[in-house]
């Protein structure tokens, strides 16, 4: 430590300010110009299938690669000099794994608070469980990390609060993996919508296929080489089970939460932004849907939540199945009902996204309502990173969504419709359905 | 009619009525005995319709569900665990004997309530009864969702239960109200050293006041994960704490230690700002801005900022021309957010 952090240390609690001075427009030239550096440092916390995808290899430093398709952006284009230079994982097998993808010799650990410690991390991936989200990015901040986190953002409404609260102490940038809002034919569709070319959506209409059931296979030993004690984290202790971990934790309504916290947050997420709602939130959800009658997941196979919306007034559904679109054809996607006219968005996660030709033809003219569009979600996110913007899926928007879709599961759960203050985030006159709005975290975790 | 007859009579009566409570009676117990049959049942279907129903069943049925959590058969465990969920959760609206008294015209909600109090009950059965650790462990998370101050201290008893204290002490930290936050400030004397910092996180995490003593003494431990854990609760709860507050000693801590000690003193700053003290978070701010760490000095720009005082201006104004790029915008749009209000 040098000798002046340690005098700061020891003034922490006694300083004041002494200098007065009114402030002022400062003008630019007292204001220096920026000096980014050309190359950005990441780490990566969880490295499993998902984030293997977000790895920039020694090999990509001295030839231009194309990102990874799903994260959109338009037409061909080059990522930007990055490193990952330090990854983690409790999975030896996948910290192996990915270190050979990289190439040269990045730090490897087992402890992601070990990772977050180190100085020259300009970011970090985190593609953890879902479970881990929260706490990983909130104490990336303290660790002074801007964060790219895949969605959902959050399993509690509260933990979705405090990493809003956390990235703005510290000034971080955090963008969630939703990265529908960076598909070029989501911008086309906001565009088109945002400028009335279908009327006043009173409704959007979201279809998606079913949650799986699962089998039963036994719970076993952990494999050798996963650190399960770790990979459960701050979540409520099970047994150990390969049909819980990794990738398919998501279908345990403790863990994942099932396609609605899944896709939802990816077809939602671009519902909210089209309909300007990051902001905002329900009034009220309400959720039917029935469980499969065997096997161990217990996510609905059905599900319908309904999310009423006030001032501007319109209806959010989100079906599991519903009714697909008419007009294109896709696994899952949302239909917005203008009063004149009607739009399709289909997927909003993967480079599949796609809408319909006359709002890709739509030219916005002048005067009429701009929209953002995202040159891809990673670009955008290192873009933010030398700008101090906010990115287009930040923490407060994934905040947003992750609530409708937290929210969809509690009502399912309670099988009753929920009042939704989003001002003060509490549900009106239902207790139960407040504490289930937190959730305190496991041993040494905490938020 | 004579008194023999009217002698006659009552007995009749009472016979009769005691004959309909027992065929009552009898009808409940059938219906609980197919009700655990069809819980227990081959077919997941007739599973599912018994699980499907049993918000409607009997508390008295909770026990002998709470055993079918350990059935051999997956399938029984999953329908007893979700018929015990449905059971809880059709009580669960009116949780708050506040809520009571405030839907007292609702006959709904005094029914409600009045169920809720025998599902608690039979809950808190399981938990002091010869139940596997399973059930027990199914009745702490439930309890947790709605049991009420009333049913503290016997869920408090198991705060020092070294298989079961984890789980108790989950159930205390969601049951609101001060009497929760009591039973964990009296558990933490006497609990095993390696769950004090447990405790003390859900203190902090429940920014229990009255825990605000009990933290700045668990600062002083000499052991760094108790010290920190006083520090990270205190600054949780957020109340000034005045006076000569000894910290933790910095130099021996761990560097993951020391980031959660700054972030400490950055959240007390902030409950300061917040609860109209702005000298004493200004000054937490102040030294922030001394420190090496760009995140830090970010951190106490946006603090700073908030207040807007001339002192906090003058104080932010040379960063605007600091090297580190997060640090220089993170100022420049403090400055402007500064501009932009009233008397900037």
């Amino acid at each position: 430590m040098s000798t002046k952090t340690k005098t700061s240390r020891r003034t922490f609690f006694a300083a004041s300010a002494s200098a007065t001075l009114g402030f002022t427009i400062v003008p630019s030239s007292v204001i220096a110009s920026p000096a980014p550096s050309d190359r950005l440092n990441f780490g990566h916390i969880g490295i499993g299938g998902r984030g293997r995808r977000f790895l920039r290899p020694l090999a990509g430093l001295d030839q231009k690669i194309v990102p990874w398709e799903n994260l959109g952006g338009q037409g061909d284009r080059f990522l930007r000099p990055a490193l990952s230079t330090a990854l983690c994982d409790v999975d030896s097998s996948r910290l192996d794994l990915a270190a050979t993808a990289v190439g040269g010799r990045p730090r490897l650990y087992k402890d992601f608070r070990r990772l977050l410690e180190q100085k020259d991390l300009d970011a970090v991936v985190i593609a953890s469980p879902d479970h881990w989200h929260a706490l990983m990015t909130i104490m990336a901040c303290q660790a002074g990390k801007d964060v790219y986190v895949e969605k959902p953002a959050s399993k509690t409404v509260e933990e979705g609060r405090a990493m809003v609260t956390a990235a703005e102490r510290y000034g971080r940038v955090v963008q969630v993996g939703s990265q529908g809002r960076s598909q070029d034919p989501a911008y086309h569709a906001n565009k088109y919508i945002s400028n009335g070319q279908i009327g006043t959506v009173r409704k959007v209409l979201c279809w998606h296929y079913e949650n799986p059931a699962g089998d039963w296979t036994p719970d076993a030993e952990p494999p050798q080489g996963l650190n399960f004690e770790n990979w459960i984290g701050p979540a409520r202790r099970i047994s150990y089970n390969e049909k819980r971990t990794h990738g398919r934790f998501r279908w345990m309504l403790d863990f994942g939460g099932g396609q609605i916290r899944d896709r939802g947050a990816h077809v939602m997420s671009v519902a909210n932004w089209i309909m300007k709602a990051d902001y905002k939130g329900p009034v009220s959800v309400e959720a039917t849907g029935e469980p499969h009658h065997d096997g161990m997941y217990d996510s609905p196979q059905h599900m319908t939540v309904t999310y009423e919306f006030k001032d501007p007034d319109w209806t959010l559904v989100w079906a599991q199945p519903g009714v697909p679109s008419e007009e294109l054809e896709a696994r899952y996607g949302a239909v917005y009902w203008g009063d004149s006219r009607r739009l399709t968005v289909t997927y909003g996660d993967r480079h599949t996204t796609d809408t319909e030709q006359k709002a890709k033809d739509y030219k916005i003219p002048h005067g009429g309502a701009e929209v953002f569009r995202s040159p891809g979600h990673g670009e955008n996110f290192e873009d933010c990173i030398k700008s101090r913007e906010k990115p287009i899926m930040h923490i407060e928007s994934a905040h947003r969504v992750a609530t409708l879709c937290i929210l969809g599961n509690i009502s399912y759960r309670l099988r009753r419709k929920l009042e939704w203050d989003w001002v003060n985030e509490r549900v009106r006159n239902d207790e139960e359905a407040n504490r289930m709005l937190s959730r305190p975290s496991r041993g040494p975790w905490h938020l | 009619m004579t008194n023999t007859d009217k002698t006659s009579l009552l007995a009749r009566s009472a016979a009769a009525a005691a004959v309909l409570a027992m065929a009552a009676k009898g009808r409940a117990a059938e219906k609980e005995d197919k009700f655990l049959a069809d819980i227990k049942s081959d077919d997941a279907d007739v599973r599912f319709a018994a699980w499907d129903i049993a918000g409607e069943m009997d508390p008295e049925v909770i026990p002998a569900l709470s055993k079918l959590l350990a059935a051999d058969k997956p399938g029984v465990r999953k329908a007893a665990a979700e018929a015990l969920n449905n059971i809880v959760h059709s009580v669960g609206k009116e949780v708050n004997p506040a809520g009571l008294r405030a839907n007292a015209g609702r006959p709904d909600a005094l029914k409600q309530l009045d169920k809720r109090q025998q599902v608690v009950a039979k809950l808190l059965e399981v938990l002091a009864g010869k139940h596997d650790h399973a059930e027990k462990v199914g009745a702490l998370r439930h309890l947790s969702l709605i049991a009420t101050t009333d049913d503290v201290p016997a869920i408090a008893k198991f705060v020092h239960d070294p298989k079961l204290r984890e789980e108790a002490v989950f159930s205390l930290e969601r049951i609101p109200g001060k009497t929760s936050e009591e039973a964990l400030l009296n558990s933490l004397p006497d609990a095993a050293e390696d769950f004090k910092s447990r405790i003390l996180a859900a203190l902090g995490h429940r920014r229990a006041e009255e825990a605000i003593s009990a933290c700045l003494d668990a600062m002083k431990s000499p052991d760094t994960t108790i010290a920190m854990a006083g520090m990270k609760a205190s600054a949780r709860i957020g109340i000034k704490t005045g006076g000569q507050t000894k910290l933790p000693d910095y130099d021996s801590l761990s560097e993951w230690q020391k980031i959660e000690y700054t972030d400490s003193l950055l959240r007390y700053a902030d409950a300061q700002a917040g609860q109209g003290n702005p000298e004493d978070a200004a000054a937490i701010y102040q030294a922030a801005l001394q420190r090496d760490e760009g995140h830090w000095q970010c951190a106490a720009i946006i603090g700073l900022a908030k207040i807007g005082t001339a002192q906090a201006a003058a104080a932010i104004f040379p960063k605007l021309r600091s090297d580190d790029n997060t640090v220089r915008i993170t100022a420049q749009k403090a400055w402007g957010a500064m501009s932009e209000q009233p008397g900037g």
